[in-house]
């Protein structure tokens, strides 16, 4: 049996009479990276927050290996990585000196971690905070949260900033730290990093998690989008009983539910200039939730 | 984490102290030649002419300004009092809040420390700042008042201490406001707010009977300048107060602190 590390039972987060949340619920098993998708506003960082207790939670727990996570339980604190979406570190620091400064914080010896990853990441360590490009400071941030050697990583929007190069290196880092058992939360809305990397993913929308699943399993669901061109766009419409409108160039696209045979029986009536069928991508799956 | 606290207000310590002390040297190195001149009787005529309620507020009635410790116990204590308290205002709404100003309470958050040992880091530092400003610029009057002829050592000592209670006590309760907001801009303005208006009602209080009672809600009251100067003691109760207050006011930020959002 896979064992659980974090755990959210019913998070509810009202900001005033404002939803942040409502009832979320997620598992998070050892050594999985789980991508939590959805767009701006929907909850994604009220989430990160409330784990992070940043912010107070309206309603909710909160477990990290079945203990409830408080503000300050150092043990647990010391088991987390974070790296928020934008950094925010000192700027009277060199890269140096907030590097020593964060390992002054930890009981266990991060250095040598610390040593591989400047080197992977290329990171100067004499510059100072301040002067430092938002790739960087992301740089910067990403080291903060991996050198203690967390068993958990919330990472929110990590790789906004960095250069495809160092891209690369980053999904090449949390592959490693998977393998060693590391779990993830990796909040997202570029959704082609999670068909690279995540296990499972959760979609969230106006702050209620819509679904929760494998990458296999999204993409097993045989959605197929199918576009047709005809000048005969508006007898297939109605033949097909679909509530949508074709466009100026007479073409539609629409998610088919309707079975292959019966599809190509109606438009085989009407002579067409164009038939695309194509499987649903990510993007798609994601809309699908959406609308 | 107190260290790196204590280097960053180092800068602010150092300025605010000079300022004190280059004022201080200014008068210091003038106050002789205007004291030996003829200027000093018609000073001295002028003053009779204010109002006794002015006097008195100034402690002008239990003080002459003819010498420099004359004048140091009469308006140069007034900008002891007011620019350790301004200092004391300014690093208690700043201290805790400049972490979700600048925003870096995000990354001070994730890492092994608690809000209660936060609290307790950055107050140890400002308090150690407030009475190193005080006793710095205590020392260095001692020594401008023994260049500058006889003193009584024992009353100015007991003196040169008092800016300590209402400073600690103002520090603690901008401390305490600050934690209710997220941005330092307005917490600056409503402590220095206090500063000035409880300065206000300390020297108003000092004006008539009728007023006395406005010395109640004073923070400069803990100093009780007067009182030192007048008895060359320092009232045990004020003590008690002063640290009573800014040990209640701690509390309540910790406690608030603990369960304030963050972002």
């Amino acid at each position: 049996m896979k064992n659980k590390i974090l755990e959210i039972k019913s998070l509810t987060k009202y900001y005033g009479k404002i939803l942040g949340v409502k009832e979320l619920s997620l598992t998070l098993y050892g050594g999985e990276i789980f991508g939590f998708i959805g767009p701006n506003g929907a909850g994604k960082s009220t989430t990160i927050r409330s784990i992070m207790n940043l912010i107070n939670r309206t309603e909710g727990d909160i477990l990290l290996n079945g203990k409830k996570l408080d503000k300050d339980d150092i043990k647990a604190k010391e088991l987390i990585g974070y790296l928020p979406s934008e950094i925010h570190l000192y700027d009277d620091f060199t890269v140096k000196e907030m590097l020593d400064y964060h390992e002054s914080f930890y009981k266990n010896d991060c250095h040598k971690r610390r040593k591989e990853l400047v080197e992977k990441l290329k990171l100067d360590e004499t510059k100072m905070v301040e002067e430092l490009s938002l790739g960087n400071s992301k740089k910067l941030g990403i080291v903060l949260a991996f050198m203690h050697e967390p068993k958990l990583l919330i990472l929110d929007e990590p790789t906004s900033g960095l250069d495809p190069i160092m891209q690369q290196v980053f999904y090449e880092l949390l592959r490693e730290e998977r393998k060693k058992g590391t779990t993830i939360f990796y909040s997202t809305h570029i959704l082609s990093e999670i068909s690279k990397i995540c296990d499972r993913i959760g979609i969230i929308k106006e702050g209620q998690l819509v679904a929760i699943e494998t990458i296999e399993e999204m993409q097993k669901k045989n959605l197929t989008f199918v576009t047709i061109k005809s000048k005969d766009i508006s007898k297939i419409i109605a033949d097909l009983k679909l509530e949508i409108k074709a466009n100026e160039e007479n073409t539609i696209r629409f998610k088919n539910d309707i079975p292959l045979n019966q599809l190509i029986k109606v438009i085989s009536n009407y002579k067409i200039d164009k038939l695309l069928m194509e499987e649903a991508t990510l993007e798609d799956i994601f809309l699908h939730y959406y609308n | 984490m107190f260290k790196r606290e204590m280097k960053i207000n180092l800068k602010s310590f150092m300025i605010w102290t000079s300022i004190l002390m280059l004022l201080f040297l200014v008068v210091y190195l003038v106050y002789p030649s205007i004291m030996n001149s003829d200027s000093v009787q018609s000073i001295n005529a002028m003053l009779e002419m204010f109002p006794k309620e002015m006097i008195k507020a100034f402690n002008m009635d239990i003080s002459s300004i003819d010498t420099a410790y004359g004048w140091l116990k009469t308006e140069g204590f007034v900008f002891v009092l007011l620019l350790t308290g301004i200092y004391s205002a300014i690093l208690g709404s700043t201290i805790l809040l400049k972490e979700e100003n600048d925003k870096t309470i995000e990354y001070l958050n994730s890492v092994p420390v608690t809000r209660k040992k936060i609290v307790f880091h950055k107050v140890a530092c400002a308090i150690f700042y407030i009475v190193l400003m005080v006793l710095s610029v205590g020392i260095f009057n001692f020594i401008g008042l023994t260049l500058s002829g006889d003193f009584d050592k024992t009353g100015y000592l007991l003196l040169s201490v008092t800016p300590i209670f209402s400073s600690i006590v103002i520090f603690s309760l901008c401390l305490f406001l600050s934690t209710f907001f997220h941005k330092t801009k307005k917490t600056i303005g409503i402590s220095l707010g206090i500063v000035f208006m409880s300065y206000f009602l300390n020297i108003v209080s000092e004006m008539s009977e009728s007023t006395e009672f406005l010395k109640y809600i004073s923070i400069f009251t803990l100093a009780d300048i007067r009182n030192v100067m007048i008895e060359t003691s320092i009232n045990p109760l004020m003590i008690v107060f002063s640290i009573g207050i800014t040990i209640l006011f701690i509390t309540l930020t910790i406690f608030h602190y603990d369960r304030k959002e963050l972002v």
